[in-house]
């Protein structure tokens, strides 16, 4: 009974002339979203690997020279671009692409891709997510919205429950009918992402990785269900198709065009940012702050003093300066962890703000989780910035450790290549699927529960739907 | 006096329908709240550009009083951290702020405000490093956008006029009350004006309205100058929006359909102009002109620095062949003179990557250029475009500020290179070139604005006009 409920929505829909248009421009907007994603990363993600290549090959290159000048030289990080950014370039355009690690200073991520674009960028970026989140929900309350009320009002309802057939069952064939018209835009969507993906350069990062895509897919086609539910339940329970669609296109704009900015301000309101200007000022004052170098240095001397069996600085076997560097970042680091790190937690406070509005709002789960897999979404932006931060600090401890090895008294010392290839590639690996997962355990709970809940709405309101 | 009778009935319809005045109220909240994140915004941006004021102030006081103590005979300090020395002052110890203060209304648009820098330190340092500084902003939050009141503009108040405006002929008609009031000695054409009229002016007059209330209850100061005159170009703005949308309705309208064929119609219009249009243009723009990552501007402009730092001395012979008026000294010991040099090796590094820079702006230039083609195909660009400029929070008025940064760092360098080059010292902070923001003129935002102000009239002009005709084969019955 229920397949033959199924084929007979199924059948309607894809013959109204209205779905094939709307279906079509749909399918073809992901298309020309999926060919402009696939070209912008296969040039961005070109350009990123030779910059980082010719970043390495110029640490390499250096001619003889103090240590602590090649700190200060410094190499630059490069943001590698995800491969899943095809379909979600999440915050991406409003981060940093580059930073410059170099000696005393964790700096910050430069150059916003979205500053090299008009203001039309605001309007939001019509990517494959877009077409996922925005288009596709609508889509769904227009071929849905009619279901029941359409039927009822043309009378056939009362026909169809005199049968003797369950609401359930109802409700359960026309959603399957429904999502079996969807699928012949969605199928075809994952098949050009699919050859998008095999045909990009599988050097990128999270290039084929097929838990990732597999849970990308999943969490789509959970909010699909959870939206065909909620469109269906609306229809049983409402008067007319036309109350249906109010309702419906009502809910649609309040969770894809308002939730996010409504979101993000409460958020921010929550937990609110301080101006570039007094967050350096603060930092800066805690960096100048000589009494905490002082107390590890004098530390540091009495230590080496007593493992030497030495009582002044001149008579210790090594460099005291590359120690004394050395503590100074030390000191450094534990304020660049404490001020960036207040900062970027602030940043997740907020977007688990977004995350629990989910509660009234499904699509916020469903874009945390997709920025998430693709790679896009912040948490992967700080998760590279540690790895760079991290990589920064190993190239201040090899440096400043070889000073103090190898540096004499009253001579000038020069390290050469040899020293530069101790320092090992910066080789980014990206978090496993379940790290992300873990990082969105809110979105995911939300997001179950909504398709939990709007199943339960959609079974009981047609159960007990009305025939006029 | 029939169209007098209009109005005062549809005025009378209206008020009585509770719905009208839930979405009014509704609508209300959603301006009152856009403003009042608008005027949260504004002030934190005051307040950031006060404490960079402030954080200058203090650095000035102090610097000011290291020179008076260095005057005296026997003073001593570190050569890095010489106030006298030029380089050390014009680089790393006396950089000041270049500041875009908000504009009068900016209250009204958050526009480009959160992501283009609105203050830079300005040094001696290259270009490229002093304006890649950027206010901190959750990039989560500058992806999701603002609720300001643009965005209740440009998304909320269309749905507005049309939800007040679909069935405004088809409903009569559905209730057979259309023929019983066309038997009166009554155009159908007056009837539909009136309708529509009384519709506008409640509409665009509720929403200037409550904008100014709003304001003026968050403290907006209209009498700051030229506040009055860019919020008349604001009003114009809205207007000529609201205008475009009533001129849609009132076509729609004039095709006879019921009322759920015009409210898909109407939605579709609205999910074409406003939601897919400005993102399918941007994803045009960008494809067709795409900008290169900044990653190959930073990669060039190190290869640039360590090529110029190579070639040192004969930089700096070709920077004094560029500048023969700084060739004061003795030109052998300046080329043995770090400041010197690095001077020379700045200015060719800089001229180095400046075709790769012009790339990047000329990519971004046509961009732009296209999309000032394409907005006139999509109202909701035009009015992006229009309360972005008249809150000053636009992509122009930032070029306007970049401009007048780019001159500032001339000057800066202006003053401290020669006193490098002749090794003067810097005796006092008096002279040190200081920057102050020019509004642009008048006269340019309102020449944008109106263009955008006819962009959105002339097609509200024709689809009233076209609508209004073929009123005359309306199918009153049947």
């Amino acid at each position: 009974m229920i397949s033959r409920i199924a084929r007979k929505e199924f059948t309607e829909l894809v013959r109204d002339g209205r779905f094939r248009v709307l279906g079509a421009a749909v399918l073809a907007l992901s298309v020309l979203s999926l060919a402009v994603g696939w070209k912008s990363y296969q040039d961005l993600s070109a350009q990123h690997r030779s910059a980082q290549a010719a970043t390495r090959d110029q640490w390499l290159r250096q001619e003889k020279k103090n240590p602590h000048s090649a700190a200060h030289y410094g190499m630059y990080a490069f943001k590698p671009k995800s491969q899943l950014a095809m379909i979600d370039t999440g915050v991406d355009p409003y981060v940093g692409v580059a930073v410059w690690m170099e000696a005393h200073r964790q700096n910050d991520f430069k150059f916003r891709p979205a500053q090299d674009r008009t203001a039309v960028q605001r309007f939001g970026e019509m990517t494959g997510a877009e077409v996922l989140q925005v288009l596709l929900p609508l889509f769904i309350v227009l071929m849905t919205f009619a279901a029941f009320a359409g039927e009822r009002e043309q009378g056939t309802l009362r026909q169809l429950l005199a049968t003797g057939v369950r609401g359930r069952d109802l409700a359960l064939g026309k959603a399957l009918g429904i999502g079996w018209a969807l699928s012949l835009v969605l199928v075809p969507a994952t098949i050009a992402a699919a050859i998008a993906f095999a045909l990009s350069s599988g050097a990128g990062l999270l290039a084929g990785d097929p838990v990732r895509i597999g849970l990308l897919v999943v969490s789509y086609l959970v909010y699909f269900v959870a939206l065909t539910a909620i469109a269906l339940a609306v229809s049983a329970r409402v008067r007319s198709s036309r109350i249906a669609l109010v309702a419906l296109l009502s809910f649609w704009f309040a969770n894809s065009v308002v939730a996010p900015r409504l979101a993000s301000d409460i958020a921010a309101w929550l937990h609110p940012t301080p101006s570039a200007v007094e967050f350096q000022k603060a930092m800066d004052a805690d960096l100048n702050d000589r009494t905490g170098v002082e107390r590890r240095l004098e530390r540091r001397r009495a230590e080496l003093f007593q493992r030497y069996g030495v009582d002044q600085v001149d008579a210790l076997p090594i460099a005291f300066s590359g120690i004394s560097l050395q503590e100074g970042e030390e000191h450094a680091n534990e304020v660049f962890d404490r001020h960036w790190g207040a900062l970027f937690t602030r940043y997740e406070q907020q977007n688990r703000v977004t995350q629990l509005a989910a509660a009234v709002s499904p699509m916020l789960a469903v874009r945390a989780l997709s920025m998430g897999l693709a790679g896009t979404d912040f948490a992967q932006h700080r998760h590279f910035t540690s790895a760079a931060e991290s990589y920064r600090r190993d190239i201040q401890r090899i440096l400043n450790g070889d000073i103090a090895m190898n540096q004499k008294r009253g001579q000038v010392y020069l390290a050469d290549h040899t020293l530069w290839e101790q320092v090992p590639e910066f080789i980014y690996e990206a978090p496993p699927a379940s790290w992300v997962l873990g990082h969105h355990t809110i979105a995911i709970g939300m997001l179950a529960l909504w398709m939990a809940a709007a199943c339960a709405w959609m079974v009981r309101e047609a159960g007990r739907s009305r025939v006029e | 006096m029939m169209f007098r009778r209009i109005l005062l009935h549809e005025w009378r319809t209206l008020a009585a329908d509770a719905t009208v005045w839930v979405v009014g109220g509704v609508f209300a909240v959603a301006i009152g709240y856009g403003l009042w994140n608008g005027v949260r915004w504004t002030a934190f941006q005051e307040q950031a550009l006060a404490a960079a004021r402030a954080e200058e102030d203090e650095r000035y006081t102090r610097l000011n009083a290291q020179l008076v103590e260095l005057a005296q005979p026997g003073a001593k300090i570190s050569p890095f951290a010489d106030p006298r020395n030029p380089s050390a002052f014009g680089g790393r110890l006396g950089p000041r702020y270049a500041a875009l203060p908000p504009a009068p209304l900016a209250p009204l648009s958050i526009g480009q405000s959160d992501l283009l820098p609105y203050y830079v330190k300005v040094s001696t340092d290259a270009r490229e490093n002093i304006v890649s500084a950027t206010e901190i902003e959750n990039p989560s939050r500058l992806q999701a956008g603002r609720f300001d009141l643009t965005f209740v503009i440009i998304y909320l108040y269309p749905l507005l006029i049309l939800a007040l405006c679909y069935n405004m002929l088809s409903a009569e008609k559905e209730q057979g009350t259309l023929a019983m009031v066309l038997s009166q000695p009554v155009a159908l054409g007056t009837l539909a004006s009136g309708k529509v009229v009384l519709r506008a002016g409640v509409v665009i007059g509720l929403v200037l309205a409550l904008s100014a209330a709003a304001m003026a209850a968050a403290g907006v100061d209209l009498g700051a100058p030229g506040a009055a005159a860019r919020f008349a170009l604001w009003a114009g703005a809205v207007t000529a929006y609201g205008l475009f949308w009533f001129g849609l309705a009132l076509l729609v309208a004039s095709f006879g359909r019921g009322s759920t064929t015009n409210a898909t119609v109407l939605a579709t219009a609205w999910l074409v102009l406003v939601v897919m249009t400005p993102s399918l243009f941007n994803l045009v723009a960008t494809g067709i002109y795409p900008v290169p990552s900044r990653v190959e501007l930073v990669q060039a402009t190190r290869e640039a620095a360590e090529e110029a730092n190579k070639a040192g001395s004969q930089v700096l012979a070709r920077y004094y062949d560029d500048h023969p008026e700084l060739a004061t000294g003795d030109p052998d010991q300046a080329m043995t003179d770090f400041n010197i040099v690095r001077v020379a090796v700045n200015d060719d590094v800089e001229r180095r990557v400046r075709p790769l820079v012009q790339r990047y702006e000329s990519q971004v230039a046509a961009q732009q250029a296209m999309i000032d083609r394409l907005q006139f195909l999509s109202p909701a660009i035009l009015m992006q475009n229009a309360l972005n400029d008249v809150a000053g929070t636009g992509t122009a008025r930032h070029r306007h500020f970049m401009a007048q940064v780019d001159a500032f760092h001339a000057t800066w360098r202006g003053h401290f290179v020669p006193l490098i080059f002749a090794k003067r010292t810097v005796d006092s902070v008096a002279a040190v070139p200081s920057f102050t923001f020019d509004e642009e003129p008048m006269a340019a935002l309102a020449g944008r604005v109106a263009a955008g102000l006819a962009g959105l009239a002339l097609p509200a002009v024709i689809l009233v006009g076209v609508g209004l005709r073929r009123l005359g084969g309306y199918p009153i019955v049947g």
